[in-house]
């Protein structure tokens, strides 16, 4: 925002300046074009006093010098006065190295008419070539100007003084060629801006010379020459033209400011989103954490739900474990029990219910206690599974429940089971491993239905495995074949002691990208 | 992801086929549509086509369990057709294999599903 800030100054800048460049060089033309003008109306002035004087001399001419004095006076005297050209004149005639005045007119002379000056002055005006001469004089706290021209054929000169106002303003200015101008008049030998040569100005003489913009013209005057030097007094130009670098120097700031707000707005902008972002982030992470927890949570719920102590079972090993589903928070159904019934008779439940999430879990305390009070009342595998039957519905619940029961007696290694569309447990005895045949009956849920039982013997040191479907499915593959991997793996593990077993069972048969949960649930009947 | 169609065939029943896999992430709109076949006063049964299910999980089974008592309760006949080997494999092991009226797909018609 600083960069643009500076960018924008600096090109308002920029423009600003070349504008008013070429502003002040339009106005150095314009000035000086005016400053000729100026200069033509002076020459204008210098012809009506030397057109006088040569008239007065024309005549001189003609008339032979008897007449002289009278035609001099009736020549001149209209160009001398008070608001006229001249305020002095006379006529005067070269008698060998010196002049006599024939005739004069108006105000004494301030050079004495019978001093050396005025001598010098006409014969300079006789000799130097050039006819007509010009010298500013000071009478006093008065200026004037003195002009001789001289005819070399008749020997006369006509000498004139005009009056320099005390303020030295001449009435020039009164020219619409001086309207817009200051200006200064000097009368010297050379051009130049003498302070001693000058004759007339509009301003103040005490703040002469001109300053700024300031141009010049010189004219010649006889034998001096008249130097103008002029200085605008206002804009010579359009007013456009001289305020443009004002616009462009208002407008510039105006559209950085605007730049700027804009840039404010789009980083401001910019911040917020930032802060969206971070706000999102921290959302989803709140919402990571939450999920944690909450699965955390359930994964909890489902344990405690869980046997922890061995059920103490005499003449039997049990082993049991629970893997909750790789992703997500929704555990699963799965449970298992193993509970002693009466003094000989124990009896187990390997179960899942149908979806997951926290009412899963709840259906299945229900399921696992249901069964196992009508177990502990001493009910068969094949009862207790009927009775639920009536207590357990897909329309209301929501779930299916799938459970293998068995009752058995450590005693003699006889088992009783029935199933409720559960997956068949194995039975490892000796170097023989196979899948318990058993009738399978509806899951509980579909509604009330009867359940046969199947009986089998467990010798001593035999292993049955009662299992989920987590074990053995997968999506990418058949029931059969994830069946067919079970009955290959566990005899290479049948030799371990049975925690181990089940530990590796687990970890042989996982696919650690299941999302399905697994109980296992392994009996190994051994001496007592 | 799982594709449903339905279509009625030429005796009235109601034709509801599944293609994908039948998990707890669909069963709600496959209970949703079969539901409502069955309470279509013009369809007297209804036809579960599964030719096209390669894969069914504990939720898309108890979901075809609620469908049949649903059925029952309306009195309409519910039949599973185009069961692939794997379908019906899986309806024998769970033990639902007696539940259902079953019309298995044509044997070779299983794309080793």
């Amino acid at each position: 925002m600083v960069g643009i800030c500076l960018l924008g100054l600096l090109l308002t800048a920029l423009a600003t300046w070349a504008v008013a460049r070429a502003d002040k060089n339009t106005e150095q033309r314009l000035l000086q074009t005016q400053t000729r003008q100026a200069a033509a109306v002076l020459s204008t002035a210098i012809i009506t006093i030397q057109q006088p004087m040569a008239a007065a001399l024309d005549v001189q001419r003609a008339v032979g010098p008897p007449r002289a004095a009278k035609a001099f006076t009736r020549v001149f005297s209209g160009s001398v006065g008070a608001d006229r050209p001249f305020l002095s004149a006379s006529l005067w005639h070269r008698d060998g190295d010196s002049f006599t005045r024939v005739a004069s007119l108006g105000a004494a002379s301030s050079l004495d008419p019978r001093g050396s000056h005025i001598q010098d002055f006409l014969d300079h005006a006789s000799t130097s070539g050039t006819p007509f001469v010009v010298r500013q004089l000071t009478v006093g706290d008065q200026s004037r100007i003195a002009y001789a021209k001289s005819d070399s054929v008749t020997g006369f000169v006509v000498y004139a003084e005009r009056a320099i106002p005390a303020d030295r303003r001449a009435p020039v200015d009164r020219d619409s060629a001086y309207v817009d101008l200051d200006y200064a008049i000097y009368i010297g030998s050379a051009a130049g801006t003498d302070t001693a040569d000058m004759t007339t100005t509009d301003v103040d003489p005490a703040s002469l010379p001109l300053t700024g913009t300031t141009a010049q013209a010189t004219v010649p005057f006889g034998d001096t020459v008249l130097t103008l030097a002029t200085r605008p007094r206002t804009h010579l130009g359009s007013n456009l033209s001289q305020r443009l670098p004002w616009f462009l120097l208002l407008g510039g700031l105006l559209l950085t400011l605007a730049l700027a707000l804009v840039a404010r707005q789009l980083t401001r902008s910019r911040q917020r989103a930032e802060s969206d972002t971070e706000t999102i982030t921290t959302l989803y992470q709140r919402v990571d954490t939450l999920y944690g927890e909450q699965r955390a949570l359930s994964v909890r719920l489902q344990r405690a739900l869980l046997p922890q102590v061995n059920p103490g079972i005499p003449g039997m090993e049990v082993s049991s474990e629970y893997v909750a589903g790789a992703q997500g928070i929704d555990i699963g159904g799965d449970w298992y029990s193993a509970i002693a019934v009466g003094e000989e008779t124990f009896a187990f439940v390997v179960g899942d219910v149908s979806g997951n999430g926290i009412d899963a879990v709840a259906e299945m305390a229900r399921a696992r206690f249901t069964l196992r009070a009508y177990l502990f009342d001493g009910d068969g595998p094949a009862t207790a599974l009927e009775k639920c039957s009536r207590q357990f519905d897909i329309a209301t619940d929501g779930h299916i429940i799938t459970a293998l029961v068995g009752v058995g007696s450590w005693r003699t290694g006889e088992i009783t089971v029935a199933n409720a569309g559960h997956p068949l447990p194995l039975l490892v005895s000796g170097p023989e491993t196979s899948f318990v045949p058993m009738p399978v009956g509806l899951p509980l849920g579909a509604g009330p239905t009867g359940y046969d039982s199947a009986t089998f013997s467990m010798p001593l040191g035999a292993t049955l495995i009662a299992y989920t479907d987590g074990l053995i499915e997968r999506r990418a593959e058949t029931i059969d074949t994830g069946m067919s991997r079970l009955l290959e793996t566990v005899p290479c593990l049948a030799a371990r002691p049975l925690d181990a077993f089940v530990g590796e069972l687990l970890t042989s048969m996982r696919d650690e990208s299941s999302t399905d949960d697994i109980a296992v649930l392994a009996l190994r009947r051994v001496s007592r | 992801m799982v594709d449903f169609g339905e279509s009625t065939r030429s005796d009235g029943a109601c034709v509801v086929s599944v293609v994908g896999e039948m998990d707890l992430a669909v069963v709600a709109e496959f209970l949703e549509r079969a539901l409502a076949c069955l309470d279509r006063a013009d369809a007297l049964a209804l036809d579960l086509d599964l030719e096209g299910v390669s894969f069914i999980d504990s939720s898309g089974l108890g979901a075809l369990v609620r469908v049949r008592k649903e059925a029952a309760d309306r009195g309409k006949a519910l039949t599973l057709v185009n069961v692939s080997a794997s379908t019906h494999r899986l309806l024998e092991i769970t033990g639902l294999q007696d539940a259902f009226d079953i019309v298995d797909q044509e044997p070779g018609a299983d794309r080793g599903k």
